[in-house]
């Protein structure tokens, strides 16, 4: 901070004022930085992964350029048995040329709009932590731009809006931001776990075969972890959705240990009874916890901003009717 | 005074207590505690807040509100009738008026029930439909808070210190008249009205001189002394301490006996009564600290508001929630809360929070560790100025822009309280033990040297609006957010 700054007293119509003037990032960091503490840094990756990337990209490059010899080739032997063949083909493949081009510009689109989530939640983890006014109030512009589209939100991007300029601290404006703006789309996210948590649980529970079971998990898993991305405003496309689902997984491989600790163990051991009753009805209640923490575990990922205003939905939140029913079943 | 009276005052606030605890089964209440030194905002911060409320301004941080929760607050009768009414009116209408100036320092104790209709979220109360809660509030003069460090010191203990203090510092050329008058009296001579009447209005007016905003002390106690409300011209205010030793005993009959006497009736019928009618049943309590003014004078008056407060607090039992509560309620929630924040830019907010942390350490503390939950932040009850970025010379001042008050004076320039003026009223130390440390900074009575100078304002132009005024504040949201909160979930 500058020392050499006196009490100074400026008259409106002499000093060059700009008011309410976006305030310099130097200014706001009053907390010493080193006394914070520091940002983990995420671990670099390996050699070994640089080398499978050059491996794959070398590969697809060979692969579209034997594709494009081949259309070549195939156009060329059009030509050669009639001319109307030969433009029939080169129009045909002009057409899947450019609809190849949109599909790839799709899928960088919903690749990049998933790489703005994320950077959102990185940022607003970090701003949580600094307290930065400066800092919250561009995330909360960001997350009015990204859910300008989204009717439910109408009210509370509009609160937030009125209300940012009342607001001093970064950490109240992304609490108040969360609570206006992502709330109804919390809601509508756990209730489509919820549901699904259910569909599984019922379907598994009258299926014939394991495989069955299996193939209904993963779909509905799938279809799930799809729709709570679009709830919060993703959109995966297909690779995106890969990125995505690889996110998920390692969200539930690092969150797994817990969650088996609290909610999965003493909910089945608890319902041991409905288990033994009816081994099929406690493989429906086991599947739908699974399908439940998927669901949970996509919403930590897809949600822009991190769990902190509102709590965080747990696995009894979202398939505590599971068990409920289960009761019901093994009692009557 | 003594033992007996002792258990006599404990026992009334038990008795109060339960009769507060059986009527709060019918209907919930929470006593609020509004605390804080004359001048530190009290007034506005009451008036501000309840307006709040009852219009349903923004307060997008006030949960309750935010939520649309809250279906109505509206002003109730007072419980106690025996005490006037908090006059929120005549309060507004002071700073919302055409004159446009802040209200004027309370002389008297006031009250105000404010009902608030609100809905609760947790499983029971969605059963059973709407609730409500009482917030009850009470505005008094600041002076007489500090009369509540006496409550616990013998008139030997208060004399020997109050010498002491003095003679030390700033105070000392204050004093001189008072502490010459007091040199000359023996405490063994004969007991005299005339000289009880001398020494009284000689300490008066060293009390006096002391707080004006020149020194800006506040450790000042007996506050009736400053403001006397209804005891102008009484016989309990004619004492004053004497050079005695804390330990002593005075001989029967002299003067010492005499001034002796007339604090133990002070303590017994004025600060015991106001204690226990006030701050004995709080639920709830915000400390309003006016940090601003004390940095404006000097290391000196910092220090000496921090021992002000510190002596005061000790009067307030605070922890955390407890069966024996109903025989002796114990604050929960304590804020400690720098007021005036809108005469900084934001970006000084983090130092002056850290400064009034380091102001209130010793009071926070022992709270914190009683099992009360203690928060510190900087508002605005009613935000007279906007803010603003100036580039002067190659260099950026963060200015607070708005109409000082007529005669205030900055430098060589002196206003005349219509004008528009932008201020950067220099930096916080970024280190707050160094405004606490004598020498730290320089203050007020380094004239242009000084590294700080903060003015007062004139309340901001309310714009006139169809649905109801709204004052503007700073984080009124937050606070009330922390005080009531959870009483609303």
């Amino acid at each position: 901070m500058n020392t050499t700054r006196r009490p100074t007293t400026f008259h409106l119509d002499e000093a060059e004022i700009i008011e309410a003037a976006p305030v310099p990032d130097d200014l706001v960091l009053l907390n010493d930085p080193a006394a914070l503490p520091p940002v983990p840094v995420e671990p670099k990756s390996s050699g070994r992964w640089k080398l499978g990337r050059i491996f794959w990209s070398g590969l697809g490059i060979l692969g579209s350029m034997a594709l494009g010899l081949a259309v070549t080739h195939l156009i060329e032997d059009l030509y050669a048995r009639a001319d109307w063949l030969g433009w029939a083909g080169l129009a045909v493949a002009g057409v899947t040329a450019v609809a190849g081009m949109g599909f790839v510009a799709r899928e960088m689109l919903a690749i990049r709009r998933l790489a703005a989530i994320d950077d959102l939640r990185n940022d607003a983890t970090e701003v949580l932590r600094t307290d930065e006014l400066a800092g919250a109030k561009r995330i909360a512009e960001r997350l009015t731009g990204l859910y300008a589209a989204v009717p439910e939100t109408a009210r509370g991007r509009s609160a937030v809006t009125r209300h940012a300029a009342d607001i001093f601290d970064g950490s109240d404006l992304l609490r108040l931001s969360e609570r206006e703006i992502l709330a109804p789309l919390d809601a509508a996210a756990a209730r489509a776990v919820a549901q699904a948590a259910q569909r599984v649980s019922i379907v598994t529970a009258v299926a014939p075969r394991a495989f069955i079971d299996i193939a209904v998990v993963a779909g509905v898993s799938i279809s799930l972890i799809r729709r709570i991305a679009t709830i919060y405003g993703a959109r995966p496309g297909t690779l995106g959705f890969f990125t995505l689902l690889r996110h998920v997984m390692s969200h539930l491989a690092v969150t797994g240990g817990m969650a088996a600790g609290e909610s999965m163990i003493d909910q089945v051991v608890g319902h041991g009874l409905a288990a033994r009753i009816s081994a099929k009805l406690g493989e429906g209640v086991i599947n739908g916890i699974l399908t439940a923490r998927v669901g949970l575990a996509a919403m930590a990922v897809c949600r822009p901003l991190p769990f902190d205003a509102v709590r965080a939905p747990t696995v009894r939140d979202v398939a505590g009717r599971l068990f409920e029913r289960a009761e019901k079943k093994t009692d009557g | 005074m003594g033992i007996i009276g002792n258990i006599g005052h404990e026992a009334r606030i038990t008795a109060r207590s339960l009769l507060d605890a059986a009527s709060g089964m019918v209907e919930p209440s929470l006593r609020l505690g509004v605390t804080g030194l004359s001048r530190a905002g009290k007034t506005v911060f009451i008036t501000s807040l309840v307006h709040a409320l009852t219009v349903g301004a923004r307060m997008p941080l006030f949960r309750a509100a935010g939520e649309g929760r809250i279906a109505s607050a509206r002003l109730a009768p007072q419980p106690d009738d025996a005490v006037p009414r908090f006059e929120i009116e005549k309060h507004l209408s002071a700073f919302t008026g055409a004159e446009r100036h802040w209200p004027e320092s309370t002389r008297r104790i006031a009250e105000l029930r404010v009902v608030i209709d609100y809905q609760s979220q947790g499983f029971w109360g969605r059963q059973f439909g709407p609730s409500k809660l009482n917030l009850d509030i009470v505005d008094y003069p600041g002076e007489w808070l500090l009369d509540l460090g006496l409550m616990g010191k013998s008139f030997e203990r208060w004399s020997s210190e109050t010498v002491a203090q003095a003679r030390i510092g700033a105070r000392a050329a204050i004093a001189a008249d008072w502490l010459e008058a007091t040199a000359a009296t023996d405490p063994g001579t004969r007991e005299s009205e005339d000289v009880a009447r001398r020494n009284a209005a000689l300490f008066t007016s060293y009390l006096r001189s002391a707080r004006d905003a020149r020194h800006a002390l506040s450790a000042l106690p007996p506050g009736r002394f400053l403001m006397p409300g209804d005891l102008e011209g009484s016989p309990a205010l004619t004492f004053a301490p004497l050079d005695v030793p804390a330990d002593g005993t005075a001989p029967a009959g002299s003067i010492w006996a005499l001034m002796g006497r007339r604090y133990d009736a002070y303590v017994q019928h004025v600060v015991r009564p106001f204690f226990r009618d006030h701050f004995a049943r709080l639920d709830r309590q915000i400390v309003l600290v006016d940090a601003l003014t004390a940095l404006n004078a000097g290391p000196d008056a910092v220090m000496d508001l921090e021992n002000a407060l510190a002596d005061v607090l000790t009067a307030f039992r605070h922890g955390g929630p407890s069966w024996l509560g109903v025989l002796r309620p114990r604050i929960d929630r304590l804020l400690f809360a720098a007021t005036k924040a809108d005469h900084l830019h934001h970006t000084s907010h983090d130092r002056l929070e850290a400064i009034l942390a380091k102001l209130v350490e010793r009071a926070s503390v022992r709270a914190g560790a009683a099992g009360a939950m203690v928060d510190i932040l900087a508002l605005a009850s009613v935000r007279a100025t906007r803010e603003g970025q100036v580039r002067r010379g190659g260099v950026e001042y963060p200015v607070i822009i708005g109409v000082p008050e007529a005669g205030e004076q900055a430098g060589d320039e002196i206003f005349d309280g219509e004008r528009e003026m932008a201020f950067f009223p220099g930096d916080l130390p970024a280190d707050p033990s160094q405004a606490l440390a004598a020498g730290g900074f320089r203050g007020r009575l380094s004239g242009a040297e000084a590294d700080m100078r903060f003015v007062n304002f004139r309340p901001p132009q309310i714009e006139p609006a169809p649905w109801g005024m709204r004052l503007p504040h700073i984080r009124l949201d937050r606070a009330l957010e922390f005080l009531i909160g959870d009483a609303l979930a």
